[in-house]
């Protein structure tokens, strides 16, 4: 068995945090009404970044194949959008992204039915932003997951 | 097994109290290491929110590198998908204390959307405090900071290599049977 050593640091954060500040609610309220206007300004570059994910997958369609390189392009930039949406109130943005980021992990290589199945998640996370899609729209980010999930499962199940 | 430790903080210091209670966080020092401009915006921006005054940011783990000298911040918040040092690898050398980290028992919070056991695990293995998924929100951004002030757990330095909190339950800390982790 390895030996360890147990060690109490001499510093911590709780020596400079005090009682007695906003309530939980306060404090995130607060955070909220800072980042007001970031959040308004996401839907203007999360387009532009949506757009490169976009060519990137033209490029990829028109030579047929992917190299390990542009496959881990792909998926950073998704990881990216997934990571981003909800973060800035678009939360289908991120349902569509994980989704995506879900059926690329781990692909290797891309065949035909996989680019059809990059270029719908691509398209419907573009329609999210055409319609403006912000916050939960109801239910549809429940059903959203759970259909998307069913669609890779089908298209997993041909491979 | 030893255990060592300085003047330490006492664990049951009265600066500690519930979440609901409140909490006065202007004289913490936050460093936020994020490589997209908007996100470690965002993440100051809450951060300020919450009443932090100090918070620094950097666009990838080599400037942070860089700036922990100066900054020797209380809490580091940090993306795990940079470049050209990932956010894990950035975690290895502040735990393994290189030459310019004034502090390796700094806590260390990942935000990531890696979720999957796997990328848990390795990364609790390379001593993160905690983790944030994302997309995140100012509630689940306030709580882990919360949660960081109160998690007073020792840290471990182990023969095999480990260094970074200790991973045991609290609730098992008076645990007398054999030690089976290796």
């Amino acid at each position: 068995m390895a030996d360890a050593r147990f060690i109490q640091p001499d510093r911590h954060p709780s020596q400079k945090v005090r009682p007695g500040g906003p309530s939980m609610e306060a404090a995130i309220l607060s955070a909220v009404n800072a980042a007001d206007d970031l959040i308004g300004q996401y839907q203007g570059w999360a387009v532009d970044d949506l757009e490169k994910l976009w060519q990137a997958f033209i490029e990829t369609s028109q030579k047929g194949r992917a190299d390990p390189v542009r496959l881990q392009e792909l998926y950073d930039m998704t990881h990216e959008a997934r990571g981003q949406g909800g973060s800035f109130g678009f939360p289908l943005i991120s349902v569509v992204g994980d989704s995506l980021c879900k059926y690329l992990d781990g692909l290797h290589r891309l065949k035909a039915r996989d680019l059809d199945v990059i270029k719908v998640h691509i398209l419907a996370m573009k329609a999210i932003f055409r319609q403006e899609l912000k916050g939960q729209q109801g239910g549809l980010t429940k059903e959203l997951h759970q259909l998307l999930g069913l669609f890779r499962q089908k298209v997993e199940a041909r491979r | 097994m030893e255990e060592t430790g300085g003047d330490g903080f006492d664990a049951e210091s009265p600066s500690v109290t519930r979440m609901s209670d409140g909490y006065d966080f202007s004289e913490l020092k936050v460093l936020v290491v994020d490589d997209s401009f908007h996100m470690r915006e965002l993440v100051r921006t809450f951060l300020e929110g919450f009443g932090i005054k100090d918070v620094d940011v950097a666009p990838d783990a080599v400037e942070a590198m860089e700036m922990l000298p100066e900054k020797d911040p209380d809490l580091i918040i940090t993306d795990w998908n940079m470049s050209p040092i990932s956010g894990l690898d950035f975690v290895n050398q502040v735990r393994n204390g290189v030459e310019s980290v004034p502090n390796r028992f700094v806590p260390i919070i990942m935000l990531t959307g890696y979720t999957e056991m796997k990328r848990v695990e390795e990364a609790r293995d390379a001593g993160i405090n905690a983790f944030v998924a994302k997309p995140i929100s100012a509630g689940s951004l306030y709580k882990r900071l919360v949660s960081a002030v109160q998690d007073k757990r020792k840290y471990v330095e182990s023969d095999a290599g480990y260094f970074g909190p200790d991973r045991r339950s609290p609730k098992r800390s008076d645990f007398k049977g054999q030690e089976r982790r290796k």
